[in-house]
This record gives structure tokens, sequence and C-alpha cells, in this order.
């Protein structure tokens, strides 16, 4: 069984699966820039209430919201970590030989921390709130104008849905051996780093073989299906903006523009 | 070795929206030089319960003695080296530049000196009938002699269990046979055989005796004869002929052997 992390599915419906996968690229790419321009705290906050109540409507329970969050925590820590311990702005509330805390850097720690969040989380919905099929038909769609200066905007989709396809496959697989190893009395878990990752080439190798192995044999399915590349090629669900795409970007506009004159 | 199940049970990830009970209290004896077959349709809890046998998976109730002492008290690497489980497609796992050095991966483990392990490794490769296949690469192998390769990979760490499973899928017939042959050679030397299997003609053929098992739980146990006697329409062939002829052949069916069949049979005809 694989554990949920980052940018994985969450299979509910709600308003926010059910809008246009392009309106959604669209939104977080609009969000991502629109957070580099806020730059008070209260304009990050009013941006956090919105994102939160958006989580509320996307019916993803908080526990595991926040669970997607998880694989970040360190570089948030590191950030306000070495902002709180390397600015000297502000006054000083703690000082202890060398390390003193400056008010300013705990303030601009915190800054960063919840920006660093914000952008993780926008992301995180995402790619929570959208099936990876319609992620990929969307990257395509949107990237189709670049078809004229022959960019292989179909190509780069479908190696995005194969290869998000395959991640829980190869995930098992590699589970599988490598309780087949452990069986065999490999020990993954002793001895130093160095120890540790030499122990997982009897794993790494018959996982990277299979690879390649399953690579040929989908490759030969498809194209015993009549698989031959994106030209002419129909789509069984079509991409359809609908008033509620409109809505849900201009909110998404509205939502930046106070943020940023806050 | 006598190694036992008592009340065990498994949950697959328990607690999430994805919870499995795959395991509900299953007890099982696998007696000392016995072969004892589990049967049962996808899903029935075969392998699951295959992997319990050497705790690779842990009991989320109940628990494994082996010789009567509790397995969790055991060292992983003694447990491993005493109850050998060569998983279903085990081929999937090699991974050595040679044979030879794949095979040799599990005694260096259990940090033997190279003398005995280059003994072990041709000793496993000569029971598969492998040994000429020692220096060439795993990776070139036919799918029967990767098969073979994989079994030996686990045979030489010479444990006193060996649970197979499913070793004979995909397998050709003659290939079939050899295994079949191999498991009734280890249960010649004194090592006892967990067939994990569907195909109830091979079964009924190596089998002392056979555990059946239905969503998770033990459905029958007792000999080959007793098992599918139980329900003749389910019963392999050679099984369904047996207990024809059983009125008038009490012996057979302790395993139902194909030989012994026909010869009862052509007995009571007196071909």
């Amino acid at each position: 069984m694989t554990t949920r992390s980052l940018g994985q599915f969450y299979p509910v419906s709600s308003p926010v699966h059910a809008l246009d996968p392009r309106a959604k690229i669209i939104a977080t790419a609009i969000f991502v820039v629109g957070l580099f321009l806020i730059d008070s705290t209260a304009g990050l906050l009013f941006v956090a209430a919105a994102l939160v109540a958006l989580v509320a409507v996307s019916r993803i329970p908080a526990g595991t919201f926040l669970r997607l969050l998880r694989p970040v925590l360190y570089i948030v820590a590191l950030t306000v970590l070495f902002q709180i311990f390397f600015s000297r702005e502000g006054v000083i509330l703690f000082e202890w030989g060398f390390l003193e805390v400056h008010s300013g850097g705990l303030r601009m720690g915190l800054f960063l921390a919840l920006r660093i969040l914000l952008l993780v989380s926008s992301a995180g919905l995402l790619t929570a709130t959208t099936a990876p099929v319609a992620l990929a038909d969307g990257i395509e769609d949107l990237l189709s104008p670049l078809k004229r200066v022959r960019f292989p905007a179909h190509e780069v989709a479908m190696m995005m849905t194969i290869a998000l396809r395959f991640i829980p496959t190869l995930g098992e697989e590699a589970e599988k051996i490598q309780r087949a190893q452990a069986a065999r009395g490999a020990d993954f878990s002793e001895g130093g780093p160095l120890r540790r990752a030499r122990s997982f080439l009897p794993v790494l190798i018959p996982l990277t073989v299979g690879a390649f192995r399953r690579a040929d044999e989908l490759a030969d399915a498809m194209e015993s299906r009549g698989y031959r590349g994106g030209e002419g090629r129909t789509r069984y669900r079509e991409l359809r903006y609908r008033m509620s795409d409109a809505i849900a970007l201009a909110l998404t506009l509205l939502v930046l523009l106070v943020g940023i004159v806050l | 070795m006598k190694l036992e199940l008592r009340d065990v049970g498994h949950v697959y990830a328990r607690g999430t929206p994805f919870q499995v009970e795959a395991l509900r209290g299953v007890s099982l004896v696998v007696e000392p030089g016995e072969v004892l077959a589990i049967v049962g349709g996808t899903g029935s809890g075969k392998s699951t319960l295959a992997q319990h046998m050497n705790l690779l998976l842990v009991p989320t109730s109940g628990e494994v003695l082996v010789d009567a002492v509790d397995a969790t008290t055991l060292t992983k690497s003694e447990l491993r080296r005493r109850v050998g489980l060569v998983f279903q497609f085990p081929e999937s796992a090699l991974f050595a530049p040679t044979v030879e050095e794949d095979v040799a991966f599990a005694p260096r483990q259990l940090g033997l000196d190279e003398e005995e392990v280059t003994e072990r490794v041709l000793e496993s490769l000569r029971a598969l009938g492998a040994e000429e296949l020692a220096a060439r690469s795993p990776f070139a192998l036919s799918g029967g002699e990767k098969r073979r390769v994989a079994i030996a990979g686990v045979l030489a760490m010479g444990p006193e269990v060996l649970v197979l499973d499913e070793p004979t899928a995909g397998l050709d017939p003659a290939a079939r046979e050899d295994l079949l042959a191999l498991i009734l050679g280890l249960r010649e030397a004194g090592v006892s055989v967990v067939l994990v299997s569907h195909d109830l003609d091979e079964v009924a053929e190596v089998a002392d005796r056979v555990c059946a098992l239905h969503e998770g739980r033990v459905s029958a146990v007792g000999t080959a004869a007793e098992v599918f006697y139980a329900d003749p329409t389910r019963a392999p062939a050679t099984v369904r002929v047996a207990s024809l002829l059983r009125g008038a052949s009490p012996g057979i069916g302790h395993p139902v052997r194909f030989r012994e069949t026909l010869d009862a049979l052509r007995a009571q005809q007196g071909t």
C-alpha cells in the first residue's frame, strides 16, 4: 500500500475538482507569481486565509492536506533558522554567545516560511484536486499553441501521463524486490550511509532492468493498439471552459490584488 | 523444525480507506519434513500467509512459533536463514553480474567464509540442474532458467523450511516436472516444503497435506484426498478418478499420485 504524499490525487467530488484543469493550472501559475508580488504580512495572511477556505471547499480533509505539506517542512524550518540567525535587522530579542536573534530576522523568517508553505500548498492543491490524466490533458492544451513552432506538446503530455502512471507501479515493484532480497538475508537498516546505499544495489538493479522491460512492453502494447503520436488524435474527455472556471480565475486575481494592496 | 502459526491475522493499511483484512485467525502447523500445500483462489490470502512464515510480514494479531519459540524473539537473519522464502516470480529480483554471484548473495549475507559459500552455491545450483549456468549473466537466461537460479539463491541459505510461492507459474511442463522432483528430493533430505499453488494437480501429486484458504480463513486442512474429496467437483482430474476408485483401492490418496491412481484403475479393469 502506498502512503499519500506530496502531489497525489485525492479522489472526491467538489467544486474545485470539477473545474477545468486548464483553469486550475493558470490560476495556480497566477497565484505563484502573485505570491512574490505580495510584500506585506497582512497581505500574505489574507491570501493564506483564502487558500484555507479553498481547501475547505475542495473537501480534502485538513489532516490529509497537512500531510501533503510534510515533505517541505525541513526546507521551511531551515529557511526560518537561517533568517533568524543571520539577519541583523531590528532590535535584539535574544542573545547566546555569538548568536543573536533580531526581531527583523524573526519576522522575515516567518514571512518566508508562510510564503513557501503557500507556494507548495497551491501546487499541492492543484495536483490533489486534478486527476493526473486531466492534468496532462490541460498541459497539452495549454502548450498546443507552441506546436506551431514544432514543440512536441502531445508527446510531452503523454510522457508526463506515463511517468505519473508508473510511479505507484514502480513503488510496488521496489517493495516486492526489497522483500525478496530481505528473504535472502539483505539488511537495509544496518551500517553507515555508504553501506546502506550499497545494500540498495540489489534492489535498484532489478528495478531498473524491470523498468526498461516494462517500457518496451508498453511501447509494443500502445503500437499494437494503433498509437502513432498526437497527429489527428481525438480525446475521450473534451476540455470545455465553463462559467465556474471564469469565476474561479476572477476570484484568484481578486484575492491576489487585495493581497498586494494590503 | 516445526513451524506453527497460531491464530494469525493480518490487516493491510489499517485505519485507512484502503484497509483490507487479508488473514483472519489462521492456525496452521508445518510438521518437520512434510510437504504442505496451500491452495486457494486469487485474493484468498495465500501469498500474505507465505510471507508470515519468516515474518517478512508481521501478524497484526496472533503469533508465529518456531519449534514452540515465539519467532519474534529470534534475530531476523536467523529466522530468514531457517525459513527460506521464494517469492512469486522470484526471477525479478536477480541482480548480480553472474549467476554464481547472485546465488552467493544469501550465503555471503550469512557471513559464511568464501569456501563454504562456493560449496553452497555449487550444491544448490546442482540441486536445480543449473550448474552449467554458473558463469552466465542472469539477465541473459530463459524464463525457466532464471526461475531455477532464483530458487537456488534461496536454497543456498540451507533453510530447514522452504516456502515456495507459485513456483511453477509460467513454467513449461518439463521445468514443472523438474521442480516437483526437487520438492520431493528436499523432503527426502528432511527439509519441510510449503508449496503455495493454485494448480491442484501438482498439489495432489506432491503434497502430504493440503491447507485450503478461502477469504483469509482456513476452509479445510488434511491430506490431499481428504481436502479434495470433501468437494469432488472442484478436485483435479486425478483426484476425481481416485475418489471413484477409493472403494476398490483404499490405499491411494496420500498423496494422490497420478501413477498410483493409474495402476489402481488398471488393476480394477484387469488390463
